[in-house]
């Protein structure tokens, strides 16, 4: 059993949530992931490792509460006890000296890549960062980044605050950066990613993204978050979560990643009815 | 060079197989892990062993006959080619191995179609059956050790 | 009884009762339901105690069968379970999924006859009886040794020698990838072949001897082998065959393809036909494939048939040549999974919503035995068939993940990927580390990983103890 020690929705939707789990603590790094079960009967999924703390033994994640697993979890209180927090998986994003990086975070990947900026931050590269999304209401940690960027910038759909739009925006704000960039890394939902990277494409910057498809174990054991990249086939779990933007086949893993979508509300309607007819029947 | 005579079919198809074990060496000093070396390495080595008996067809030892039936399992026909990279596993080390195989089964194959010479067409079918042996040792390796039924 | 009477041979192997095949393809409870006393006792009697017992040293783990069997005759069931745990600590599960036909079974003398003793049968009759008891009978530990052992995977290998080595005395602790342990025995093998609540039984009962268990626990990712080993005296590793393989085949990232372990973990462990009680979903698919002849291939075939889908087994030879054990093949053809023999997938085509939708097959024939002596499959040429489907579950090669020996400098790995260990200890390339099981042979049977794990467990506790 691992300790819930925080739970909070910390803007609309996105959800934070730390647990004690000394042993993941302590191998963490950026870009690796977690997989967690929120009851007995629970599904396992995979969230980023958006922060840790050593000494406490604590792992924090962010996640968006988006379909039933998530709102199980988002439901949790500190003090509660969740089943499996097993972790760290994955490979941690290569953390070079590269130069001058451009991060980029939307929705639960504002959290995730916040570690990875840190630590390349802290291995001396110039880290300009861009966090985007709907409006600028669902932007969190910007303290946090301030601390660790040269510079930053927003995007929002609604144009609330930085670039109005998309990221597809990037070569024109690539342009006004005014310097060249070395590395580009994305984090965020699979559409940021693919956006992102066709963005950058034609600018000829390396971007690397941080996929997140659909996982059982997490070990390389079911083979359901395979990949195309370049053209092989990859487990995203083990050979990944990192992978060249340029090189993966978005279709294929937008595609693949809709596998349950009609599945993913069903336990959750269920539960809210057994919930619902109890309140009825006393 | 022409190839209009028997000595020049012979070194060309022997620098065939020296490019063959060139191409497995270099693969091998590619791979991540020693296991994967290893392989690449066998596999080079079993080209030099095809290049040695040549030459000692060139020094008048037969050839297999341009006759003789060799099954083709077809295995690597439908498979998707392998992209080259430092962590290929032994499934994939064994495609790229029966694909090879194959194509110089074809190149020979076309040769003797388009050899006049009754005597040099033989010699292209016999280095034809000669490849066509090597992917049969590829196949039968890949129908016990991958294709197994769980 | 008179002396003198020579009891007659009794060929009459008694049946084992099992559910209805038309009832049995609606649900996932177990498919045999196991000896009454009365017939167990009767097909004991039936044994006719050979001297020289073939059935011992065809056994992996060497259990005295005539010992058991002759115990069960006499109706003494707590001194027949006692002699087959002196050697197997799993009888519940060894008795429903060992291949007996192939081992014990096909050295009976009455073999030739057409009548040999079921030996599987009557270990889970005791196993079961035992469970049935209430309280399980704890056996004679060793006195504590001091010395710490770390067992790497929860599955057979790695349960056998946990209850080994904690009853010689040293202190075990499993560490298991998976939120649950048991290994393949979990994630799996089907509950219509093997409930889950036998594996917890005997998880249970390897706690009451003092086995520590840490789920949730990836060696080689939240700690390596060699970070265990400045706790631990020794490090077995039993991490099995767990790294799915496909054909390389266009068309299998289309959603709707499977592999096994992803289509059986799904169910097994994660509970998927339970959904959505339990969260994990699992499709209803009206047209299932599954690509493959072994048991795996028939416990996807089977669990598809009770999920409601008109289900087809793909297989490269034909059905003299399938390697599952007969009485799966049986099991699979009354429930009406249906056989395509001599076929192999050559692509799987896709809807406009990336679903696989069509199968593209080859029919093949045997060819003549080659060097040796094994017939291999030859594509006919022009036989392509399509079969229109809504699933295609690959149940074809596995092999060990590489997690550990990547994670393990030194530690030889074998080509495709498997840890190079000893036969008869063990030892692998690396001093105070063991390994055995799948990740030594590659996907065998369970009895063989228990075997293997229990000649490494005598191997360390010597180690241990000199």
């Amino acid at each position: 059993m691992f300790k819930v020690i925080a739970s909070r929705m910390i803007v609309p939707n996105v959800h934070l949530l730390t647990v004690e789990a000394p042993e993941v603590a302590r191998e963490a790094k950026p870009g690796q992931f977690v997989i967690l079960r929120a009851e007995e009967e629970g599904e396992r999924i995979p969230l980023s490792i958006s922060d840790w703390d050593r000494e406490m033994g604590t792992v924090t994640t962010v996640f968006l509460n988006i379909g039933n697993t998530t709102h199980r979890l988002a439901a949790l209180e500190a003090g509660q006890n969740i089943p499996t927090v097993v972790g760290p998986l994955g490979n941690a994003t290569d953390v070079e000296k590269y130069g001058t990086v451009l991060c980029i975070g939307g929705c639960y990947g504002i959290g995730s890549i916040f570690p990875i900026a840190r630590a390349l931050k802290e291995m001396g590269n110039r880290i300009i960062t861009i966090i985007e999304g709907r409006s600028s209401y669902l932007f969190y940690w910007e303290d946090r980044f301030k601390a660790i960027s040269d510079k930053m910038f927003h995007i929002t759909r609604d144009g609330t605050k930085g670039y109005r739009g998309h990221v597809s925006r990037l070569p024109e704000i690539i342009k006004d950066i005014g310097e060249p960039i070395d590395r580009i890394l994305i984090n965020g939902c699979t559409f940021l990613l693919k956006k992102g990277s066709d963005a950058s494409r034609s600018l000829g910057i390396t971007t690397w993204v941080s996929l997140n498809p659909i996982m059982i174990d997490g070990t390389g054991m079911c083979g359901v978050c395979r990949v195309s990249v370049g053209g092989t086939t990859r487990f995203a779990c083990v050979h990944g979560p990192d992978f060249d933007g340029h090189e993966v086949d978005w279709e294929e893993l937008l595609q693949r990643r809709k596998t349950y979508m009609r599945e993913e509300v069903i336990p959750l309607r269920t539960s809210k009815c057994e919930e619902h007819s109890r309140k009825l029947t006393g | 060079m022409a190839l209009n005579s028997v000595n020049k079919i012979l070194d060309f198809a022997i620098e065939q197989e020296e490019e063959a074990a060139r191409f497995y060496t270099e693969l091998a000093a590619q791979m991540a892990s020693r296991q994967m070396k290893k392989v690449f390495e066998s596999f080079a080595k079993e080209e030099g062993q095809h290049k040695a008996k040549l030459i000692a067809v060139k020094q008048g030892k037969k050839l297999l006959s341009a006759k003789e039936k060799i099954t083709d399992l077809k295995i690597g026909d439908h498979l998707i080619p392998v992209k080259l990279q430092s962590d290929l596993t032994y499934q994939q080390a064994l495609i790229v191995a029966m694909k090879a195989e194959k194509a110089a089964f074809k190149l020979y194959h076309d040769l003797a179609q388009s050899a006049d010479d009754a005597g040099l067409k033989e010699l292209f079918l016999s280095l034809a059956q000669e490849e066509a042996r090597h992917k049969l040792r590829f196949e039968v390796e890949y129908d016990e050790q991958i294709l197994i039924e769980n | 009884m008179p002396v003198a009477e020579k009891k007659k041979l009794d060929l009459n192997r008694r049946e084992m009762p099992k559910q209805l095949p038309e009832i049995r393809r609606h649900n996932f409870n177990e498919v045999a339901l196991g000896y009454s006393a009365r017939a167990a006792v009767e097909e004991a009697s039936r044994c006719i105690q050979c001297p020289k017992p073939k059935c011992v040293s065809n056994c992996p783990v060497e259990i005295n069968i005539p010992g058991f069997i002759k115990a069960i005759a006499e109706n003494d069931f707590a001194r027949g379970i006692k002699i087959i745990k002196e050697k197997n600590c799993l009888p519940a599960i060894c008795g429903r999924v060992c291949p007996q036909e192939e081992q014990c079974e096909e050295t009976c003398l009455l073999q030739r006859k057409g009548g040999q003793i079921a030996i599987g049968r009557l270990e889970r009759f005791l196993a079961d009886w035992e469970a049935q008891q209430g309280e399980v009978e704890l056996p004679q530990m060793e006195e504590s040794s001091g010395k710490k052992v770390a067992v790497v995977g929860g599955g057979p290998a790695g349960l056998t020698v946990a209850g080994d080595l904690i009853q010689l005395g040293h202190q075990v602790t499993v560490f298991e990838a998976l939120h649950k342990m048991g290994g393949v025995l979990i994630y799996g093998i089907p509950e219509f072949r093997l409930p889950k609540a036998i594996v917890s039984r005997e998880v249970n009962y390897l706690k009451k001897l003092g086995v520590d268990i840490m789920t949730d626990y990836v060696v080689g990712k939240t700690r390596t082998v060699d970070s265990l080993m400045e706790e631990y005296d020794a490090v077995f590793v039993g991490s099995g065959a767990g790294l799915p393989w496909f054909m390389d085949i266009p068309g299998e990232n289309l959603n709707g393809v499977y592999s096994a372990n992803e289509y059986l973990t799904r169910l097994n462990l994660m509970k998927g036909f339970l959904f959505p009680e339990y969260h994990t979903p699992v499709k209803t698919h009206k047209r299932v494939a599954v690509i493959g002849g072994g048991n795996v291939a028939m416990d996807c075939a089977r669990s598809a048939m009770r999920l409601g889908a008109e289900s087809r087994i793909v297989y490269r030879r034909s059905r003299s040549e399938l390697p599952a054990r007969l009485e799966e093949i049986e099991n699979a053809e009354e429930e009406g999974v249906i056989f395509e023999y001599l076929t192999l997938p050559l692509q799987y085509i896709g809807d406009e919503n990336g679903w696989v939708k069509e199968m593209v097959c080859q029919r093949m024939q045997l060819g003549d035995p080659d060097a040796s002596g094994r017939r291999r499959p030859v594509p006919i040429e022009g036989s392509e068939t399509v079969f229109p489907v809504d699933a295609v579950v690959c149940a074809i090669g596995n092999s060990p993940n590489p997690l550990i020996s990547a994670t393990t400098p030194g530690l030889e790995v074998g080509k495709k990927g498997n840890i190079v260990a000893d036969e008869e200890t063990g030892k692998t390339s690396r001093e105070r580390i063991w390994a055995a099981g799948d990740v030594v042979t590659g996907a065998a049977t369970v009895i063989l990983a228990m075997g293997a794990g229990r000649k490494a467990a005598r191997s360390i506790h010597e180690y241990l103890t000199s």
